[in-house]
């Protein structure tokens, strides 16, 4: 589980939490909406924290084959 | 007394010169004249001094360079005859300019050359993505270029996937070495950018990534490429014909990736505005709740449990956000929280709590109504 964690696309988690904050931006009156999309904003802000608290730079050397 | 054929005289004399001129050790040094390319691919010209002049051979694919008459040159090869019309020459394998003036004059023709080709044109720039996540880096694993590059993209950045292709980044072979990282990385993408850097050094270290063969692969590179070559003063065809050039290996880094300290503010940031933009939903829901009639009395029910489990979802994020906002918590003597009226009594003591304190206070009624 962790693992995975640390293996989410950074550029399409960040996008979809932009996505998020502008929907809520735009003053949608629906609460049930509002409710889930808080939710899963939470959710994509811990995962992308903790990449980049946890995750390190990884080099690895391509030799000439 | 030997008699030779003619034919047996050419291949003599030429091998007598094979075995006499080592390539590796003895260079020809003097100035073009009459330069001249025929069929898309010989080259022929004159090289000489004050004194003598010889004739010079030469596969055009070897010349790295643009070379013109009045150049200064130093060719690596093998004098021999030409058996079918006994033209004597020297066939050239390498041509290096010599001295800065032939080093400019040259880099000045192959960048008409490739300008007009459209090798440098802004319009096909590609721009780098903010988060990258894979990329390839050509250096030398020896380099301070490599090690600045690496601490700098450390300091700033985590998660970043680096395939380092090791170039000679300096001297004869670098030109197809580094074309070969190029190339390969081209197979084994996709990246999110390929990264070509080497540190400073003389116009004539540099030449690698003046190269017009360079040049074209990094042109040809269907991913795309942030170039950093030498200090900031030196432009190098290489970082003309890149999508994105940095001025020194540091700075290439930090065009390749964010820093995280502002990506975790504007995470810090988002969340926030998200969190508020939903306290002002459940503030909006409170006065429907108020305006409404009697006879929704069973929606308003369910309405306002949703509005309390939102409430508690986002007090678990900031429950100060929600004092602030002017929601009260009621306690009892016991300090437990007071959520029901059912709980309140008349001559009760209790307990408000708001965002900047707390103070005591007694039940003189009770209403049935809605908060």
């Amino acid at each position: 589980m962790a693992k995975k964690k640390l293996e989410i696309d950074f550029a399409k988690a960040f996008a979809e939490l932009e996505d998020i904050a502008s929907w809520f931006e735009q003053g949608e009156p629906d609460l049930d909406e509002g409710m889930k999309r808080y939710e899963r904003a939470s959710e994509l802000a811990k995962s992308l924290k903790e990449k980049l608290d946890e995750a390190e730079n990884r080099i690895k050397e391509i030799k000439n084959s | 007394m030997q008699v030779l054929t003619v034919s047996q005289f050419v291949t003599y004399v030429n091998e007598t010169f094979k075995a006499i001129w080592d390539p590796t050790q003895v260079a020809l040094e003097g100035e073009v004249s009459e330069f001249r390319v025929s069929q898309g691919q010989w080259v022929n010209f004159n090289l000489k001094d004050g004194d003598a002049l010889v004739s010079v051979f030469m596969v055009l694919g070897k010349l790295s360079f643009p070379v013109a008459d009045g150049m200064r040159v130093r060719l690596y090869g093998l004098p021999r005859i030409y058996p079918k019309y006994g033209k004597f020459s020297f066939s050239a394998d390498r041509l290096e300019l010599v001295g800065e003036g032939a080093l400019q004059k040259a880099l000045a023709m192959l960048r008409a050359k490739l300008e007009a080709e459209g090798l440098f044109d802004p319009s096909r720039k590609r721009e780098l993505v903010r988060f990258p996540q894979r990329i390839a880096l050509v250096a030398s694993r020896e380099s301070a270029a490599y090690g600045d590059f690496i601490r700098i993209v450390d300091e700033r950045w985590r998660g970043l996937e680096i395939d380092l292709y090791h170039a000679v980044v300096q001297g004869e072979k670098a030109p197809a070495s580094v074309v070969n990282c190029i190339e390969r990385a081209q197979k084994n993408g996709p990246y999110d950018a390929i990264v070509i850097t080497r540190g400073g050094g003389s116009l004539e270290e540099l030449m690698t990534f003046n190269d017009e063969r360079v040049v074209r692969a990094v042109y040809a590179s269907k991913y795309p490429t942030l170039a950093a070559i030498g200090h900031e003063r030196d432009t190098t065809l290489v970082e003309e014909a890149a999508d994105v050039r940095g001025s020194t290996p540091t700075d290439a880094a930090r065009r390749l990736v964010p820093d995280r300290r502002d990506v975790l503010y504007e995470i810090a940031n988002l969340e926030q505005g998200i969190a508020d933009a939903l306290l002002t939903k459940i503030d909006e829901g409170r006065i429907t709740i108020e305006n409404a009639t009697v006879g929704a009395e069973r929606w308003l029910e369910s309405f306002r449990d949703r509005v309390a489990s939102l409430l508690r979802l986002v007090s678990s994020f900031n429950p100060e956000s929600i004092l602030k906002r002017g929601f009260a918590l009621i306690r009892d003597r016991q300090g437990n929280i007071v959520s029901t009226m059912t709980k309140l009594k008349p001559g009760m003591a209790v307990v408000i709590g708001l965002h900047d304190g707390e103070t005591g206070a007694m039940i003189e009624g009770k209403q049935g109504k809605l908060i």
